[in-house]
């Protein structure tokens, strides 16, 4: 609640609306404070309808920039195209080199193609994931607790109880797929069957449940075709650049627009080097924040957090490994099958957010009374 | 033709897709909510085929609280008889409240807990209750969001347009929330 701020150079008291420092005209750092104050804001945000908004919109914000890095690579692949090989001739007073036809066609393209691939990925189906994992149809007889919670969970949130799987395993997990709402599947492990109370399983596919209803499994789906798409179109790029070197003498025109042609395919280098890296921060990020979004939404559908804060817990505190994942699967499940058992896995090209920080956000959430 | 009248034709074509979406998405909110209380009246079918079976095998060992079992029959023949919707919730709230009462009385018979019959009919029973109450969260969610359609700016105007009605929560009733007195003695 300070109303002055130090100046760094002078440490002279300055007031908060001032930029520069009153005694030495330093600049004045403004941005921490403000920093702290959107923090603050995320935090507040304690109510889960607030919380599944602000998530959706981070998920789409990634997702846009998916869509803006593949409609660059296509616009710079056009466009050193058209200065290269002088296709259309360019005239001196035209300002092609920042607007390109070429370019145009060329990002259009690269969408395009990006959405035919999804369908095709969307039409191929889901069951490859159980028997990658080794599930099994659980029996009511057998599981009828486990039937209970599942069948309570889907109608908290209105949809039809989901095929129930279960993997013989005593790790601890649980994880859910399927194209759409109305035809999915949702597995757990016997560890976790085994291991929990009532409220801790309820609370475990309540976050399952949450990846169905909010379309997970198609989200990561695009996503990774999207991943697809930029990484093998860099890598062509750099590949036929290479090729390319030997083979000057296509390239015709005057100096001027050689001179154009390469700065625009050394940009066009650069950011094929850099897109697929990227690319994959963001496709890490939009797993994380479908994570944080589940677990807001379990809490929506079973109106009791702390169920969930206990079994993260518990299946933090586990040791058993989980032999039948593999890396194709591991953003299906509640808590990644290969997370590194001995420190917190908290880097940029995690699938799943530290489970101190979901713990932390649950418990913001559990702050509210719900009735 | 000139810009002009371009312009006009492209705000008439917007304003009607803005229209008709907004109207469909009042449509699918409504259908929501008919959806959810079907799922709920699933559920409260299956209580009131349960309730009969559990007062037959109950009643000869509770013979001091015939009183009660008859409040729980009157409660599910009301419940069953109960015409309209606003109706139905009152009348379910009644059961659910008079149940919740005999479930506690319960306590004091432990040769009834004894009974696997009873036993098992109970954990049927109690299962439906949560079933009950999750369908109830999801229907009154759901009369939230249709709620919220008609009332909020500019989809209220639609909705006052096509006679959109606000629908009715299901809410418990004191008794159910009201914790039940456990005797001790």
């Amino acid at each position: 609640m300070s109303s002055q701020i130090t100046c760094p150079e002078c440490s002279a008291l300055n007031s908060t609306h001032s930029k520069t420092c009153r005694l030495c005209g330093a600049l004045l750092q403004k941005d921490k404070p403000a920093k702290r104050r959107i923090l603050k804001k995320l935090l507040r945000r304690t109510d889960f309808m607030a919380a599944a908004r602000a998530n959706q919109r981070a998920t789409q914000k990634l997702v846009a920039i998916l869509f803006i890095i593949a409609a660059i690579l296509g616009y710079l692949i056009g466009w050193s195209v058209q200065l290269s090989f002088n296709v259309i001739p360019v005239d001196a007073s035209d300002p092609v080199l920042f607007f390109s036809s070429w370019g145009l066609l060329g990002s259009s393209a690269l969408l395009f193609i990006s959405f035919i691939w999804t369908w095709i990925a969307f039409k191929r189906g889901d069951r490859i994931v159980m028997k990658m994992t080794g599930a099994h149809i659980a029996k009511y007889d057998q599981e009828p607790l486990l039937f209970n919670v599942v069948e309570e969970m889907s109608l908290a949130a209105g949809i039809p109880k989901p095929i129930i799987y279960i993997i013989e395993t005593d790790a601890m997990n649980a994880f859910a797929t399927g194209m759409s709402p109305h035809r999915a599947s949702l597995g757990v492990t016997r560890g976790l069957l085994n291991n929990l109370t009532r409220d801790e399983l309820q609370g475990v596919i309540g976050h399952e449940m949450g990846h169905i209803v909010n379309w997970d499994i198609r989200y990561a789906t695009a996503v990774s075709v999207m991943v697809g798409l930029i990484v093998l179109v860099s890598d062509g790029i750099l590949r036929g650049s290479i090729y390319g070197r030997h083979r000057p003498g296509r390239i015709s025109g005057g100096s001027r627009n050689n001179n154009g042609a390469a700065i625009v395919i050394i940009i066009m280098l650069v950011f094929a080097l850099l897109a697929p890296l990227i690319a994959r921060f963001v496709q890490m990020a939009v797993s994380r924040q479908r994570e944080f979004l589940a677990d807001a939404s379990s809490v929506r559908l079973t109106r009791h957090p702390q169920g969930l804060i206990s079994a993260l817990e518990k299946l933090g505190a586990e040791t058993v490994r989980f032999e039948e994942a593999n890396r194709a699967t591991q953003h299906l499940f509640i808590v990644n099958p290969f997370r590194n058992f001995s420190e917190k896995a908290s880097s940029l090209m995690a699938t799943h957010p530290p489970l101190n920080k979901r713990i932390q956000r649950l418990r913001n959430l559990g702050d509210k009374k719900f009735d | 033709m000139e810009t002009g009248s371009w312009i006009t034709i492209g705000v008439i074509v917007v304003a009607i897709i803005w229209v008709v979406s907004m109207y469909n998405n009042l449509v699918n909110l409504r259908n929501q909510v008919k959806n959810a209380w079907r799922q709920i009246d699933v559920q409260l079918k299956r209580r009131h085929d349960l309730i009969p079976n559990l007062v037959e095998v109950t009643k000869d060992y509770m013979e001091y609280e015939q009183e009660t079992l008859q409040q729980v029959i009157k409660a599910r023949s009301n419940a069953m008889g109960a015409g309209s919707q606003e109706e139905a919730i009152a009348a379910e709230g009644m059961l659910s409240g008079v149940l919740g009462k005999f479930f506690a009385l319960m306590e004091n018979y432990p040769d009834l807990k004894a009974n696997e019959n009873v036993s098992r009919l109970m954990e049927e029973l109690s299962g439906t209750e949560n079933k009950i109450a999750f369908s109830r969260q999801f229907y009154n969610d759901s009369v939230m969001s249709l709620n919220n359609g008609i009332e909020t700016f500019p989809s209220n105007l639609i909705a006052n347009m096509f006679t959109f009605k606000p629908a009715t929560y299901f809410e418990v009733p004191e008794i159910e929330k009201a914790t039940p007195s456990v005797n001790l003695r």
